[in-house]
């Protein structure tokens, strides 16, 4: 009974408790990620695929990704869309959120309906947005020719100097919605009496935003920005769907990179290398997003 | 709470009851099921996930009019085939017999996957290698033992619109691939929205299958990508590009919307293959027809991509004797295959019965006899990547990020060191 008591209530139940939640982590998380880990440094073929313990190669795998001709390419490219895709989405999210945070008439039903975009799936997005940046017969070069914009046609999807920007477009479209979400919340948790404290002692709009807003978003702007960071880098669906990485690597990137090497060039091995390259990259940024918010808590 | 022993012992009454029922069900079963040993063959492949194919038809049929074997088919989508069946057969549960992609078979042949039956085959009176074209049989074969059987064929030719040829006073259709960009260059017309020419060269398989003809052209290979002939056909084509004679966007479209720009008008020819024809007799408002794919040099060595798919026995199976008879019962029915879902069989002895849409019959034959000049890609087990070699490489030339040259010598260096290691 004394057994049954302490699993109901005090330490026995805090135990029970942290128990259940690691063995989900470790099971859902931790065990693939470990597996992962543990197949960049194996040769894998098609006979040790079931097999946990392959031969070992130390980094083999590692220095034969590096030295793939595209490596370089796909590295450019994989910082090119994070940062280009974080930043669309976060200015324009912001501006949106700021936007209906002015509280005009049926404001929060037009809010409400900007999550169709974040609410559609990745492949119907990039299906629509292949068709709108078609080259020939595509809606945005109509729109760019006929406003005087462009001469000739851009071929959003064919141009090595466009391709990757091309998905960069087709992503912030699909992340918008979602940023300018919780970055609305954000804003609404900001207790009014601040504004109005700060309009009275003369502060302009800018120097509200500047010395209210953004300071008292941080913790906000800190869990966006990781979020967004996770999720472009998670980002599978547009390639597939707009340029397959192509042309020639121009718009491939890490996260499409280790899929395409591992499903369709059944290099399992070199897929799970490039993964594991992509984990460290986020487990960095996320140590410098904990360090940045740190004081933010113990304040 | 004790229930007692009574309660106990309706429990045990209940029990016998249910085991007496179950044993007579069980005798009901028996009795249903003729007296030999049933055998279960697992086929699968890619037919009946969005319509009827061969597989799924014939396996039901099979399995229909035979008492002693039931087959248990399973359609899986085309993106998934392979992966599924790796990891099927890593973890001892592969099925008997698979379809796949012909330059995906290398992969399991080559490991041991398949089954040896060049004994069967040459001991049948059903199948035989002589009926079979030489590069859907290559892409069964691997250190010249058979592996499999090519389930049908298919290959890509130039369509081209009789209508805009004849406005542009072109008699012939081209036979080299100067003279089509000659007739490319005559035959676009930006007012009308008009391109000389459209085809694939985007970035996965479908790229790399219709410029691998023109290096197996050039006396190169799958082995052996950096010719001079290679090169200056992709010079050729990035004229075609950058000259305004086909649309930039043949780097992104796969063939089947490469080929729809064809079907509205739009360009004035196409490479493509006989699965558009159904599609264009229907759409289509011109006069067209088809053409055996151009040559490097007047004369010149012809080749062209080989698709389809092929049948194979895996190695594991419990059953082979039985699955090679349904590999038998497949082959037997090749001649309906055309009539039945437009694939064409990886054979000459078939003859393709008349449609009476002559469009589509005169198109048949030319790609009948370009089938002749067909070649498989590889067969290497790692044809993935070497794919992607070939086709990294096509597009790096067609945008001009590297001469035609230094992109096949890089792709060479990849192959090099895939066939090397």
């Amino acid at each position: 009974m004394r057994f049954l008591n302490a699993l109901r209530d005090g330490v026995g139940f805090d135990i029970l408790l942290v128990g259940a939640a690691l063995l989900f982590l470790v099971a859902l998380a931790g065990a693939p990620l470990v597996y992962n880990v543990l197949m960049s440094f194996q040769q894998v073929d098609m006979f040790t695929l079931g097999a946990l313990f392959r031969p070992f190669v130390g980094f083999d795998n590692y220095v034969a990704v590096v030295r793939q001709p595209e490596f370089w390419l796909v590295t450019r490219n994989t910082l090119i869309f994070v940062f280009g895709s974080m930043t669309g989405q976060f200015v324009l999210g912001f501006a949106l959120a700021l936007f209906f945070a002015q509280n005009f008439p049926g404001a929060a039903t037009i809010r409400g309906l900007f999550l169709v975009s974040w609410v559609m799936p990745g492949l119907v997005v990039g299906g629509i947005w292949s068709l709108i940046l078609a080259g020939d017969y595509g809606v945005l070069n109509v729109i760019l020719r006929s406003l005087g914009i462009i001469q000739a046609n851009v071929f959003w999807k064919s141009d090595p100097a466009f391709s990757i920007w091309a998905v960069v477009i087709a992503n912030i479209w699909l992340g918008l919605a979602f940023n300018m979400l919780l970055l609305s919340v954000g804003l609404a948790a900001i207790p009014r009496d601040l504004y109005e404290a700060a309009e009275l002692d003369g502060a302009n709009a800018f120097q509200r935003f500047w010395t209210i807003t953004l300071p008292m978003m941080r913790p906000t702007i800190g869990a966006v920005l990781s979020l967004g960071l996770i999720g472009t880098l998670q980002q599978f669906d547009l390639f597939p769907a707009l340029t397959e990485g192509g042309p020639a690597n121009t718009s491939n990137v890490a996260g499409f990179w280790s899929w395409q090497l591992s499903f369709q060039l059944y290099d399992f091995a070199k897929g799970a290398t490039v993964s594991v390259m992509m984990f460290l990259l986020v487990l960095f940024a996320s140590v410098i997003y904990v360090r940045s918010t740190r004081h933010e808590v113990r304040g | 709470m004790d229930r007692g022993p009574r309660a106990a012992r309706e429990d045990i009454m209940q029990v016998t009851k249910f085991g007496l029922l179950a044993g007579l069900a069980l005798g009901a079963l028996v009795a249903a099921t003729p007296a030999q040993a049933q055998v279960t063959l697992k086929v699968w492949s890619i037919d009946g996930v969005d319509r009827p194919g061969i597989a799924d038809t014939y396996s039901k049929e099979f399995d229909d009019a035979n008492e002693d074997i039931v087959v248990e088919y399973r359609g899986i989508p085309f993106d998934e085939i392979v992966n599924e069946t790796l990891r099927a057969f890593a973890t001892g549960n592969a099925p008997d017999i698979v379809s796949f992609d012909n330059p995906d078979f290398a992969l399991f042949s080559s490991r041991g996957a398949m089954l040896d039956i060049t004994d069967r085959v040459a001991n049948s009176e059903i199948v035989g290698k002589a009926q079979y074209f030489d590069g859907p049989l290559n892409s069964v074969t691997w250190d010249g033992k058979l592996y499999g059987l090519p389930k049908y064929t298919d290959t890509i030719g130039l369509f081209y619109n009789k209508d805009l040829f004849a406005k542009a006073g072109i008699t012939e259709p081209p036979s080299t691939w100067t003279e089509l960009a000659d007739a490319a260059a005559k035959l676009t017309d930006p007012a009308n929205n008009i391109y000389g020419v459209t085809f694939s060269a985007r970035a996965g398989e479908e790229g790399t299958f219709q410029f691998l003809p023109i290096i197996q052209m050039s006396g190169g290979g799958s082995n052996k990508v950096n010719t001079e002939g290679a090169a200056a056909v992709l010079d050729i084509w990035k004229s075609l590009i950058d000259n305004g004679y086909a649309s930039r966007d043949v780097l992104s479209l796969g063939q089947w919307d490469s080929t729809g720009a064809f079907n509205s008008g739009n360009a004035a020819m196409a490479i493509s293959g006989p699965w558009e024809i159904d599609r264009m007799v229907e759409d289509a408002k011109f006069d067209w027809g088809v053409a055996l794919l151009p040559t490097i040099e007047e004369g010149g060595q012809r080749s062209s991509a080989l698709g389809g798919f092929n049948w194979g026995i895996m190695a594991n199976t419990q059953h082979p004797d039985e699955a090679f008879r349904l590999l038998e019962y497949f082959v037997d029915q090749e001649d309906r295959i055309f009539a039945d879902f437009g694939n064409l069989p990886a054979r000459g002895d078939i003859e393709l019965p008349v449609t009476g849409v002559t469009k589509k019959d005169e198109a048949l034959k030319v790609f009948q006899e370009q089938l002749q000049y067909a070649q498989p890609r590889g067969p290497h087990p790692e044809w993935q990547k070497i794919s992607k070699a070939i086709y990294d490489a096509e597009q790096q030339a067609l945008t001009g990020q590297m001469s035609s040259m230094d992109a096949l010598n890089q792709a060479q260096a990849t192959i090099d060191g895939i066939y090397n290691q």
